[in-house]
């Protein structure tokens, strides 16, 4: 029985030096100490492209706000953990933020599965959890609760953005096409009830259902050049996006049919096509090199400059400012200001302040922790993607809008909970 | 009729079905080139190299660098093309020497695990050389329209592929029926220990292989890089459809995988327009259909 | 005998006394341990002890997984109740698919079990109105006397530990050792009057049957329950574990579990952005260095030689 007795040693041994390695590393605060916010996202893999821009942001404000004296006396302090895209690996690394290493609050997130995984669990152990970069609106509306806010954009703000701009044309006949998971159905949806509402005389033709991450987009492309629609909503994004507009383009589809799309006017995935890029879609942006906005926002410049040296400092191989950096920038500090308001880390405390909602400024514009439903309503930017100098293609003609005038309001907002909780019964 | 037209209306239009092949022809002719390389080298040294996907994605980002430092000109495409699969045969190559060839004799299990192993750190150091950022290889201006066939605009550069991918396939059968090399490799996927014993350096031969196998996995990257986004994930994705063209056409078979690559391409190219809300099972479906009538594949060979 | 006794008894002492010194958060570990090495040790009666190596078990794990949480969710059963039918389901599942499955041998049965697995999580993943889809079910909670994780650690240490006396009682049945004897030689084994299919596929739907109870369990201990259950890379966690932890033993799945999990845990912590390459490279290490994984490092005897499992 030497086998039995070797495996009960093996496994007293593994179990004695993970113990003796954990330990050590388990922490033992006391007042005084870092306040520490357990922080998931994906940090490995397709999603980074989002995530690295986005942590470098947020150890930006971290370092700001320390350097000027901490939240309370006390530094800030992220302890970051990769979700693998994975909702039961971010439910476990949240446990494990919570358990182990006794973090005060959560926070992260890129995907919407991801997000309301962290925030079910951020629920029942009775945790205050910050999302700050998925962007499904379910998270605090439909299945919205008092232990979750959401620190920056939800679908339903850029989804009408987009439908402002369209019902601007005259084009009645649509089409779309959307990676078929919950956030592509889910930005359709918010964009088209929207248009429709804005001009009830819109049709959909033809609709186009891709699976998340389909490498080979031709059929799509000639089913919409077929479809007799006069424009097109996408609700691609990322790598997808990218190959579907490089895919389209010896097909001219964007010069035939009118293309709407959140997503391709952030510089992530503009500057890739570089002189590719669909010149004419209408989209939204982070416009941090455009004249007018920097007039109108004399702060930003200065926070561009001081983004693209610390992102220079910190080894990003593209330093310049990014939709990602300005998010996890805005979180580190919202979240900051909610302990500040409640002079306390207290998870009710905090909550209590989230609940009243208020309101900061930043660079780029106003953003309002709304109270009602613990969201965060920030400004808008939507534009037309044009050919820029030396082939760099840029967003252009920006329009900047306010979340507060587009967004689902209070009253929307709690009959979408009513039903949800309906719908459970 | 009518009832098959009102169901799928674009049947009747013809020049769109004829385009539809044909892109499905080239969906297919990228499936091919990825997935001969992953055949070959199971046929010969038994290993279901899972890093075959990386060694695509390490090509796609070759691709990126070399003509990012070339001048540019039309050339520097083609010689990045050239160059970029070299590359990933070279690393092929290392990691077969310093790594696999250390474990031949083990439980074929473990060269899989080691391969699975080597997904997680070729991602990371790809992550370390390029950075997070989506990159993108354009197109050669002369292939970056499209050509009018019966009226419905193709693009070029599947042409271009199109015309490479038969070239690379002829060239094979040259290389596999033809030379001593080809022999020898044949040889070694039907009795490997038979081919040890009549005194062939079976050992350089699989390095061999598994270095020629990855210029092969170079090449598909390479040639696809124009057409994607190169990004992180790359690995992944074709990773899995090559798997699949494998195992339907039999693996080790160098054919089974041509005609198992151009049915997977013209199958996913009209499940979308069929059944487009089951185009995502349709691939396994399939795999599971030509399994369950014909165990080893179309052209593969029964075990043992 | 004695000796064996003596060592069982102090195990289960152990596992007994451990949530009395150890915090909440090593009890949540010690109880995803267990689900993988459940989970691994039934994957390995087809591999390690039937020869068969099946590359979408996940499938297996996620109905049991999904069959608990939608019983206890959507139909209102009690989580026993729930919790009972997901073996049940995970089993219906591996037997309609190993019938398939085992008329194949060696690459192309993992081939086939791979083509099941994404096509049980293609269903899942497609199937919102009842799966949820790719946010899949949240708030499976098992009912108040079992939330904590103490309680939830003896529940699982019950369940767990009887399915593992039941896969050892199978291994050393008559039906483990013809499984063996097919495992060592199919034609002899068909000679002397076995009938290989057929306790092949029984072989399939008991590792099924277990991979449900491996499901069912995580499903309320995670309080969610999500597609990558079904997907093929976690289809390469147990053969990851069992493949570490060593094959030839009926504890080698347990020894990868600890192993695997622990490792995965420490690196995460160290290294929350690169862990891939640590991991890989850790991977690569093991392979490479210890051929039998972690029970050989405490193994100092001659390592038998196997047949391969694929040729």
């Amino acid at each position: 029985m030497r086998i039995d007795r070797r495996t009960a040693i093996a496994g007293t041994i593994l179990l004695s030096v993970s113990l003796a390695l954990g330990a050590p590393l388990a922490p033992t605060r006391a007042q005084g100490k870092p306040i520490r916010i357990g922080e998931i996202n994906s940090y490995s893999g397709v999603a980074t492209v989002f995530t690295f821009p986005y942590k470098e942001g947020l150890a930006m404000a971290t370092k700001e706000i320390n350097d000027a004296g901490g939240v309370l006396g006390r530094p800030l302090e992220f302890i970051h953990r990769d979700d693998k895209l994975k909702p039961d690996e971010a439910v476990k690394a949240a446990r494990e933020l919570v358990l182990q290493e006794k973090v005060d609050f959560l926070a992260g997130c890129i995907t919407s599965a991801v997000g309301l995984a962290i925030s079910a669990y951020a629920k029942d152990a009775k945790v205050l959890y910050f999302a700050t970069h998925c962007q499904t609106s379910r998270l605090t509306w439909d299945e919205g609760h008092r232990y979750v806010a959401h620190t920056t954009n939800n679908v339903n703000q850029y989804a009408r953005v987009v439908a402002k701009k369209a019902a601007a044309f005259p084009y009645k006949k649509w089409a779309h096409i959307s990676p078929d998971y919950e956030y592509g159905q889910n930005l359709w949806e918010e964009f088209w009830a929207y248009l429709k509402h804005l001009k009830p005389d819109v049709q959909v033709v033809q609709q186009n259902w891709p699976k998340l991450g389909e490498t080979d987009h031709s059929s799509y492309i000639t089913a919409l050049l077929q479809s007799g629609a006069e424009a097109f909503f996408s609700g691609l994004w990322g790598a997808q996006e990218i190959a579907f507009v490089k895919q389209a383009r010896p097909f001219a589809l964007v010069e035939k049919v009118h293309y709407f799309t959140p997503a391709i006017g952030t510089p992530d995935e503009l500057d890739p096509l570089g002189k590719e890029a669909p010149v004419g879609a209408i989209t939204t942006t982070f416009p941090w090199y455009d004249e007018g906005v920097l007039k109108r926002h004399p702060k930003f410049t200065e926070w561009n400059k001081k983004y693209t040296e610390w992102a220079k400092a910190h080894g990003m191989k593209d330093p310049q400012p990014k939709l990602g950096a300005s998010w996890g920038y805005a979180s580190a500090y919202i979240i900051a200001e909610a302990i500040k308001r409640a002079k306390s880390t207290d998870t009710d405390k905090v909550i209590a302040v989230l609940s009243e909602g208020f309101e900061m400024e930043f660079p780029w514009g106003k953003v309002i922790m709304r109270g009602c439903d613990q969201q965060a309503i920030a400004p808008q930017f939507g534009g037309v993607v044009k050919m820029g100098k030396e082939g760099k293609p840029i967003v252009a003609d920006i329009e900047e809008f306010h979340g507060k005038d587009i967004v689902k309001s209070c009253d929307e907002v709690a009959k979408l909970r009513a039903a949800a909780a309906e719908k459970k019964k | 009729m009518d009832f098959i037209t009102s169901l799928f209306p674009w049947i009747t239009n013809g020049p769109l079905v004829l385009v539809q092949v044909m892109s499905g022809l080239s969906v297919g002719m990228f499936l091919f080139l990825v997935s001969v390389g992953m055949s070959l080298i199971f046929g010969v040294t038994r290993i279901v190299n899972l890093a075959h996907g990386s060694f695509y994605m390490v090509s796609a980002y070759l691709m990126v660098t070399l003509i990012e430092v070339m001048p540019e000109h039309p050339v520097s495409f083609w010689i990045a093309l050239l160059l970029a699969p070299v590359g990933v045969g070279i690393l092929g190559g290392v990691i077969e020497v310093t790594l696999l060839r250390r474990i031949y004799r083990r439980d074929p299990m473990m060269q899989l695990i080691l391969t699975f192993g080597l997904i997680l750190v070729i991602g990371t150091l790809v992550l370390l050389v390029w950075g997070p950022d989506n990159k993108s290889v354009p197109r050669p201006d002369a292939l970056a329209g499209s050509v009018r066939i019966f009226g419905q605009p193709f693009p070029s550069y599947y042409l271009l592929v199109l015309g490479l991918s038969p070239l690379v396939a002829v060239g094979l059968w040259l290389l596999f029926y033809r030379t001593r090399w080809g022999m020898l490799v044949r040889a070694a996927t039907v009795d490997r220990e038979m081919l040890g014993a009549l005194g062939v350096d079976v050992s350089k031969l699989y390095t061999e292989v598994f270095v020629f196998g990855s210029w092969l996995a170079g090449l598909g990257g390479a040639l696809a890089a124009p057409t994607v986004a190169v990004a992180l994930g790359m690995d992944g994705d074709v990773l899995i459809n090559a798997f699949v063209v494998v195992v339907i056409g039999g693996l080790g078979s160098f054919a089974g995988s041509l005609i198992s690559a151009l049915l997977v391409g013209e199958l996913q190219s009209f499940g979308i327009l069929i059944f487009p809300a089951v185009s995502i099972v349709l691939l396994f479906a399939i795999m599971a259909v030509v399994l369950i009538v014909r165990p080893w594949g179309l052209l593969g060979h029964p075990e043992e | 005998m004695g000796r064996r006794t003596a060592v069982w008894g102090i195990a289960l002492a152990a596992a007994l006394a451990l949530p009395l010194v150890l915090s909440t958060f090593f009890i949540v570990l010690l109880i995803e341990i267990a689900v993988v090495a459940l989970f691994a040790t039934a994957f390995n009666l087809l591999m390690g002890f039937g020869g068969m190596v099946s590359f979408g078990h996940a499938a297996y794990f996620a109905l049991g997984a999904y069959a608990a949480a939608l019983l206890a969710q959507k139909a209102g059963w009690p989580m026993l109740a729930a919790l009972a039918a997901a073996p049940l389901v995970a089993a219906l599942g591996a037997f309609v698919f190993g019938f398939f499955i085992v008329r194949l041998t060696h690459t192309y049965f993992a081939m086939l079990s791979l083509a099941f697995g994404q096509i049980v999580y293609t269903v899942i993943f497609k199937w919102t109105s009842l799966t949820g889809g790719d946010n899949g079910l949240l708030n499976v909670w098992p009912p108040t006397f079992l939330r904590s994780q103490t309680a939830y650690y003896y529940f699982t240490l019950l369940i767990i530990g009887t399915s593992f006396l039941g896969l050892y009682a199978i291994v050393n049945s008559p039906f483990g050792y013809a499984l063996k004897a097919i495992r060592e030689n199919p034609r002899r084994a068909r000679f002397i009057g076995v009938n290989v299919r057929r306790h092949q596929l029984y072989a399939f739907v008991l590792s099924g049957f277990f991979s449900g109870i491996a499901g069912g369990v995580f499903a309320f201990h995670n309080g969610s329950v999500f597609p990558d259950f079904a997907f093929f890379t976690k289809s390469f966690e147990p053969l990851v574990v069992v493949l570490l932890g060593g094959v030839q033993s009926f504890y080698g799945p347990l020894a990868g579990a600890f192993g695997f999990k622990l490792l995965e845990w420490l690196i995460s912590k160290w290294a929350p952005i690169y862990w891939p390459l640590f991991l890989g490279a850790i991977v690569i290490a093991v392979v490479v260095l210890l051929p039998q994984g972690f029970v050989g490092l405490l193994e100092r005897r001659a390592w038998r030689p196997r047949p391969t499992i694929a040729k």
